[in-house]
């Protein structure tokens, strides 16, 4: 969405609720997400997500954010930074998922992205593959989710 | 296995300690397969959760526990097109859920 999208975006959502209420707000937090293997209970594979392009999205919904704050509709009460952790039992299981939920569209990467992501995740099948008890693969998610009052 | 997000309820722990839903009328942008929605939508009084993608909200319907029918509203509308219909004070919370950027 283009930032005067987003700005506006937060003009109807600040109309839409009522003046004792909040608007919540969650987006991924400027982190490089990051791909885990545990196996056995240890973690055996750990690597940043290379396929990590939106920094240029997040950076504008947060100024959409301060736009929207500095122009008197919100007050910015509280923020917490949390990790949201999809897991899976392979590498496949894990796209094929991201591919139905529309998360991390692979059609919006660069292809030189793409290559390091797949062999990335080469890497995390190979640790899979090694012999253990009980394994899974866990996308691990930076994010952020504040708290806003209507002014 | 089958895929879970957020099994360690990360998220939801952080949305519980920034907002009480009980009794409140909420609005959730951006809702997908209602991952989100199941696990705050039992406190509401009424929840109306919408996203621009036909796909999530079909999953999201299907997956609707029937304890939450009348509680759960899902419709597959932009933002634009719903708040253009929606009057003003409407909703106590709204989520804008991973859908500003």
């Amino acid at each position: 969405m283009p930032h005067e999208g987003m700005v506006h975006a937060l003009e109807e959502t600040h109309r839409i609720l009522r003046p004792t209420g909040y608007l919540i707000e969650i987006h991924p937090a400027r982190e490089v997400p990051f791909v885990l293997v545990r196996s056995d209970g240890k973690i055996s594979f750990a690597e940043a997500d290379p396929g990590y392009d939106y920094e240029e999205d997040l950076e504008q919904a947060e100024r959409a954010v301060t736009v929207a704050v500095d122009r008197g509709m919100f007050v910015l009460e509280r923020t917490r930074r949390f990790e949201l952790r999809t897991h899976a039992s392979s590498v496949k299981e894990l796209r094929d998922h991201f591919a139905v939920t529309g998360a991390y569209d692979p059609e919006e990467k660069d292809e030189t992205l793409l290559r390091f992501r797949d062999a990335m995740y080469e890497r995390a099948q190979a640790a899979l593959d090694e012999p253990a008890v009980s394994q899974e693969l866990i996308y691990v998610e930076p994010a952020r989710m504040s708290r806003l009052t209507p002014t | 296995m089958t895929v879970r997000t957020d099994p360690e309820g990360s998220e939801k722990v952080s949305l519980l300690d920034l907002v009480d839903f009980t009794d409140a009328d909420v609005l959730e942008i951006g809702c997908g397969d209602g991952r989100l929605t199941w696990r705050y939508a039992e406190r509401a009084a009424q929840v109306t959760a919408i996203d621009a993608f036909e796909d999530a909200i079909s999953r999201a319907e299907r997956a609707l526990p029937a304890k939450l029918r009348e509680t759960v509203h899902f419709h597959n509308v932009a933002f634009e097109d719903f708040a253009a219909a929606t009057e003003s004070n409407a909703f106590d919370f709204t989520i804008l859920s991973w859908s500003l950027c």
